[in-house]
């Protein structure tokens, strides 16, 4: 990803793909986003660890699809009928990240982000770069990097 | 270097890499050839060193001209014979051709890499076997200069006088490169390689120092670029090759002055009319003449060997006909304006270019090959048009015809861009000859090296990355496969040892093997050093199998310490040729006979983007086996499950053709919960069986499961009416026990109780045989599906850590399947080989035994009375066979005969004994003719009749009847064997008046012992027996046969044994039975199935009185009563 951890300040206004995790509202840079789909039929790859979902053909590319819900550590969501999976590339693959609802797309100021607290509801705080309070609600601005690392290692 | 962009260094590179790659076979060759020098080869050699020079020299790469030069300088002198090119010669060449490719490789830093060392080699070598006067000739420096007096080039003097000598002119040619070179589309390598055609280069270059001075008498802007060539052409036509200002072109004469070709001309040339040059038009009309001198010239100078490139130099130097591909011309032409500009504000020569350019990237291809991918992208635009539209017209028809074009362009296309790909495996094959080379002489050892298929093609990608782990095996080879001299002719093989490196193809694969007729391998050695090493435990030492000891070398980290040299020992272990081959989608295996050589065999995937695999299902997922893995697919019938599928220990194991194979399910290793179909309501169920030969639970209605299974039985033996009674059985849940033995000789009424288990076709259990490495196992999948080509998709990061995957690939139906590793598998579930376990050896036995049985065949004789009803004799007791005519056959008193050879033969059928179906009423029929009781009689028949050998359980109880000794499927047919002498009896009582009479020494009747596997044969052989009066005593094999006559010896006058019997032979009970003394005398008969056998003659050996075979009662008879008598 081109945003490194959060330690260089960011500036400049940022379009924010807003979506659900659970029930926390989450964003990233739609610059990531190189697409979003529905839940596509996906096959299940047996002894991989948790968080994936599965893979998919995406045109001929095969996408490994990670459950954000899971990843972050949070409850699984049993309706997912509005489960959309968020294709972004990250490190030369294109990895699905599926989350419960997209929302809005959200402008929001890099200047008026605040640093993410240790913990956002029940999240490890060092999956996001910061947080953005909007008029209703907060978005966590997730730190894709950090989100797709590959724990394994 | 400025002055050239990196397309030109890199095309000059690339091309100095193929001379380089010539130059090293021709070595060798030279070096083969010794003093017996081939002038076309050595010329080869020559000129391509010549090549690069050239080159190398135009771009200011110093070090490789100076390196190259040298190399001529020896190559010239072996030319003419100066020079022997014994191995210390070609040595130095060679290690000065590694050198140069070294320089080559690096050209941009080349200037900067010190090659002294190979230059005063070369030298050294030049100096040692030149005469005094020359050898000051080649450090002697001549100043070739302009007649302006400016110095352009200073070669050695000998260089110059030699061209003269061979005849040639010595021109020094100055081009312009604005307008001699660019402005015609050409590139100066373009020039140079024209040039090279009808003659050789001295030395070449562009100094753009000179520039200045220059263009005080030249026109503005011009960029010389110097040309000092040799070539047969004369001065009056020489410029048609030039193709430049008649002024700037200047000969060297014999005083090794310049002088301008147009003054030359009317004082050297005497034959030809001087053409002037001055006026170009002239020259122009010309110019056909010029090219006829030229032709000419060209051909005498082919007829005299020297400075005409052949074939393959062509090739090399991209002659138009060869139609090679390049891109690189055209970015050539479209830089060259900015060249020229850029060369004019930048005269250094030698600022070192920062970026090297990548050899890898570009690939030759044949223009025929890009025509017609070319032609099939115009096809595929074509059907798109078309399907666009008939989509659009919701035309179904077109869209399918649409469709099928596509199907078919699309793989032709594939097939073309493949073959793109694809390389000769001699680009690899070929550079072995030097690593032996070189390898059998720092070892003092003796190596041929035979190649075979080097024309083999691989993909590109496969070609490059197999070239590592083939150097290492061949390395191997040679280091310790071949022994030295001395230590070959003490083992009695030829000095020289032979390495044979082979590519075929079988079965789409390519296959390499590597093989030596050195050492081999010592598995037993490579096991010790495992163990010492740490790396296996004893206890699986001792599980292990000889070829699983060999292919311990695999093992990571394993190297025994005598085994490292500086040769093969470079830290590289073969574990990591195998990773290497794994990560290929090879694979690697090693066949070692101690002291006899080894064979390493490789077999590849011609290419790796597109695999074969095996589709299998498992739970609702498709997974993908590649079938470089697997071996063949096993379907045991839900008939069989119990009898071939049993445990050893934890695991699973099937029994494939005497063997065990250990058995993974695939579920288990996945996790995954396999399913099956219910046969009862169709749908897919969780198969929660624990062990494969497991019932499934009962829940389901009986009933059902009694019809379906009814309707599904598999025909053949005759059905029993065992079903209700077996089902009630299982549905009780009586435990059966899970392995039987189906060597040991079970009733036939009993054995089917056991197998014909109600099972649905659907519980069969399919089983994919797959290899990883030396381990064979099988995976246990739920369902087979066909093999397809798969094209292989890496998976993401996020489960690299699954190792039980290879990868992942589309289907048709656009879902993803995985592709399965099945060598990670046998790791992920921890099996360990099942060879030399004691369930194996025990095994392994059975399966020998049943060898013995099956050679424990019969001949029998098959005919049949009516159309569908078969019969069988034993084909010993039948005479021979005659042709008859129905008409023929006499009614005489009751009885049929018919007329022969002045006799009359008695005739009958099988239905005036048994009941069976009445003769066929033929007009040609068949008489087998037997002899009983000394006389002949003919048993009617019709065919087909054929002798067969079979081995069969005979059942001597279901279709037993007077005249009928049992039945058995022979050939899917349900046959009678008969009983020819009851027949016999019952027609013709009379016959068998002269029974054998029984006496014994003591007057009362002698007890035989009668040791028969077959239950079948040792009750009809005792039954005849008795019925002849005597006591008989039996037994089921030579054991027991061998405990009877230890409890009972005394009362036993004769032995009558079966030979091919389990526990003990017949052999060896003989053998037992001379060894002891109580019955060193006792008579034995042998019984066979095979008549004149030659296990007669080992039979006697080991003590058998007499042969008989099985079922011919009298000769029998008659043999108890020869050997009893007088006991």
């Amino acid at each position: 990803m081109k945003q490194g951890s959060a330690g260089k300040p960011k500036r400049g206004v940022v379009e924010l793909t807003t979506f659900y995790v659970g029930d926390g509202l989450c964003g990233m840079d739609i610059l990531c986003v190189q697409e979003i789909n529905k839940h596509m039929e996906m096959t299940k790859v047996p002894q991989a660890p948790e968080c994936v979902m599965g893979i998919l053909n995406l045109r001929g590319q095969i996408v490994t699809v990670v459950d954000l819900c899971k990843r972050l550590g949070l409850p699984p969501t049993e309706n997912n009928s509005g489960g959309r999976n968020i294709i972004v590339n990250s490190e030369g693959e294109h990895i699905g990240l599926h989350v419960q609802r997209i929302s809005d797309v959200v402008q929001a100021d890099w200047g008026a982000v605040e640093a993410p607290p240790a913990n956002i509801g029940g999240v490890q705080g060092k999956y996001f770069e910061g947080v953005y309070k909007t008029e209703k609600s907060l978005i966590g601005i997730l730190n894709v990097a950090e989100v797709l690392r590959d724990e394994g290692q | 270097m400025t002055i050239e962009n990196d397309e030109t260094l890199r095309m000059y590179m690339e091309e100095s890499q193929e001379h380089l790659a010539d130059i090293e076979n021709d070595l060798l060759a030279m070096e083969q050839g010794g003093a017996a020098i081939d002038e076309d080869l050595v010329n080869k050699v020559f000129r391509a060193a010549h090549s690069i020079k050239g080159g190398a020299g135009f771009m200011g790469l110093n070090n490789i001209k100076a390196l190259s030069h040298k190399m001529e300088n020896v190559l010239g002198m072996i030319r003419s014979r100066e020079m022997v090119p014994n191995p210390e010669v070609v040595n130095i060449l060679l290690l000065a051709s590694d050198a140069l490719r070294n320089l080559i490789a690096n050209a941009v830093q080349s200037n900067d890499i010190d090659v002294s060392e190979h230059i005063d080699a070369l030298v050294r070598c030049a100096e040692g076997t030149l005469p005094a006067e020359d050898t000051q000739g080649t450090s002697q420096k001549v100043d070739i200069a302009l007649p302006n007096g400016e110095v352009v080039f200073s070669p050695a003097e000998h260089e110059i006088r030699r061209a003269r000598q061979e005849g040639k002119f010595v021109y020094l040619a100055e081009f312009d490169l604005m307008h001699d070179v660019h402005e015609k589309g050409k590139t100066p390598l373009d020039v140079l390689r024209e040039l090279e055609k009808t003659g050789f280069i001295i030395e070449a270059k562009m100094n753009m120092a000179d520039v200045g001075t220059l263009e005080e008498h030249t026109i503005p802007d011009r960029l010389p670029f110097m040309v000092l060539y040799a070539t047969l052409l004369d001065p009056t036509v020489v410029n048609t090759l030039f193709k430049i200002d008649g002024q700037h072109v200047f000969e060297i004469g014999e005083d090794l002055k310049v002088r301008a070709v147009e003054e030359a001309v009317p004082a050297d040339s005497t034959a030809t009319e001087p053409v002037g040059q001055d006026e170009p038009t002239e020259a122009v009309v010309d110019e056909d003449a010029a090219l006829q001198a030229l032709d000419d010239v060209v051909r005498e100078s082919v007829s005299q060997k020297p400075s005409v490139p052949d074939e393959k130099m062509g090739k090399a130097l991209g002659e138009p006909e060869e139609a090679l591909f390049s891109v690189h011309d055209t970015q050539q032409a479209l830089q060259a304006p900015a060249m020229g500009s850029r060369a004019k504000t930048d005269v250094k020569m030698n600022e070192p270019v920062t970026k090297s350019p990548d050899m890898e990237t570009s690939l030759r291809v044949h223009v025929s090959l890009l025509d017609a991918l070319m032609n099939l992208a115009g096809e595929l635009v074509l059907v798109r048009n078309q399907l666009l539209r008939a989509i659009e017209s919701e035309d179904a028809r077109t869209v399918q015809l649409g469709g099928q074009r596509l199907d078919l362009i699309t793989s032709e296309i594939q097939e073309a861009i493949m073959l793109t790909r694809m390389q000769p495996i001699g680009n690899v094959f070929n550079k072995f000859q030097r690593v032996v080379r070189d390898l059998a002489r720092s070892l003092a050892k003796q190596v041929t090296l035979i190649i075979d298929g080097s024309e083999v093609e691989l993909d590109k990608t496969i070609i490059e990355a197999i070239s590592d782990p083939l150097t290492h095996l061949v390395r191997n080879a040679a280091d310790h496969g071949i022994e030295t001299p001395e230590d070959r002719i003490k083992a009695g093989k030829k000095p020289t040892g032979i390495i044979h490196l082979r590519a075929f193809h079988e079965a789409g694969q390519v296959n390499i093997e590597i093989s030596d007729d050195g050492r081999g391998i010592d598995g037993n050695r490579l096991a010790e050093a495992a163990v010492s090493k740490g790396l296996i435990t004893e206890d699986q030492v001792r599980m292990m199998s000889d070829k699983e000891k060999v292919h311990l070398i695999f093992l990571p980290g394993f190297s025994t310490a005598e085994r490292i040299t500086d040769v093969s020992g470079r830290g590289v272990g073969m574990d990591v040729v195998k990773t290497n081959l794994d990560k290929l989608g090879g694979d690697v295996d090693i066949d070692s006979e101690p002291g006899k050589g080894a064979k390493v065999r490789i077999k590849l995937p011609l290419t790796l983007a597109i695999i074969p695999s095996q589709i299998v299902t498992l739970g609702k997922d498709r997974y993908a086996i590649p079938q470089v893995n697997m071996d063949e697919l096993l379907r045991i019938p839900a008939a069989q499950i119990q009898e071939r599928i049993e445990k050893v220990g934890d695991a699973e194991v099937v029994r494939l053709r005497g063997r065990l194979l250990p058995l993974l399910k695939l579920s288990e290793i996945l996790g995954i919960e396999s399913l099956f179909v219910d046969p009862g309501d169709g749908r897919r169920k969780a198969d929660r069986r624990k062990n494969i030969a497991d019932r499934r639970s009962f829940e389901k209605a009986v009933e059902t499961e009694n019809s379906k299974s009814e309707a599904q039985r598999p025909g053949g033996m005759s059905e029993g009416h065992l079903s209700g009674e077996a089902l009630e059985k299982d549905v009780r849940g009586s435990k059966e026990p899970t392995t039987e033995i189906p060597g040991q000789a079970m009733h036939p009424g009993d054995r089917r109780t056991r197998s014909e288990r109600r099972y649905h076709a659907e519980s069969a259990v399919n089983i994919v045989v797959v290899s990883a490495g030396p381990l064979k196992y099988g995976l246990v999948v739920d369902n087979l599906h066909d093999s397809e080509e798969i094209v292989v998709k890496p998976l993401g990061r996020h489960l690299k850590h699954c190792k039980g995957y290879a990868g992942a690939t589309i289907m048709g139906d656009g879902r993803v399947a995985l592709i399965l590793d099945v060598a990670n598998l046998v790791q992920m579930a921890g099996l360990t080989s099942l060879e030399n376990t004691e369930r194996a050896a025990e095994v392994e036995k059975e399966a020998a035994a049943a060898v013995k049985a099956r050679r424990d065949m019969q001949s029998l004789l098959v005919f049949r009375g009516a159309e569908d009803e078969q019969f069988a004799v034993t084909l010993s007791q039948v005479e021979r066979i005659e042709k008859i005519k129905a008409a023929d056959v006499e009614q005489i008193g009751g009885k049929r005969i018919i007329k022969y050879r002045g006799g009359s033969l008695p005739l009958f059928s099988i239905d005036q004994v048994a009941q069976v179906k009445p003769l066929a009423d033929k007009d040609d029929l068949l008489v087998i003719v037997f002899i009983v009781g000394g006389r002949e009689i003919g048993l009617l028949a019709i065919g087909p009749v054929d002798a067969t050998d079979v081995s069969v359980e005979i059942d001597d109880t279901t279709l037993k009847q007077p005249g009928i000794m049992g039945s058995a499927i022979v050939r899917d047919h349900t046959t009678q064997f008969i009983d020819i002498y009851s027949m016999v009896e019952t027609l013709n009582p009379g016959w068998f008046k002269n029974k054998p009479a029984v006496e014994t020494a003591h007057g009362s009747f002698p007890t035989l012992l009668i040791v028969e596997d077959s239950n079948f044969f040792r009750n009809q052989v005792k039954s005849f027996v008795e019925d002849a009066g005597y006591d008989v005593l039996d037994a089921q094999d030579g054991v027991v046969a061998w405990n009877i006559l230890d409890e009972r010896g005394d009362e036993i006058t004769l032995v009558v044994t079966d030979i091919e019997m389990p526990n003990m032979n017949g052999f060896e009970l003989t053998k037992k039975i001379r060894a002891d003394e109580r019955f060193k005398a006792m008579p034995v008969i042998a019984l066979t199935t095979l008549a004149g056998d030659a296990n007669v003659a080992r039979g006697k050996e080991v003590g058998i009185d007499d042969y008989q075979t099985k079922l011919d009662r009298e000769k029998l008879l008659e043999s108890i009563q020869v050997h009893s008598k007088g006991r």
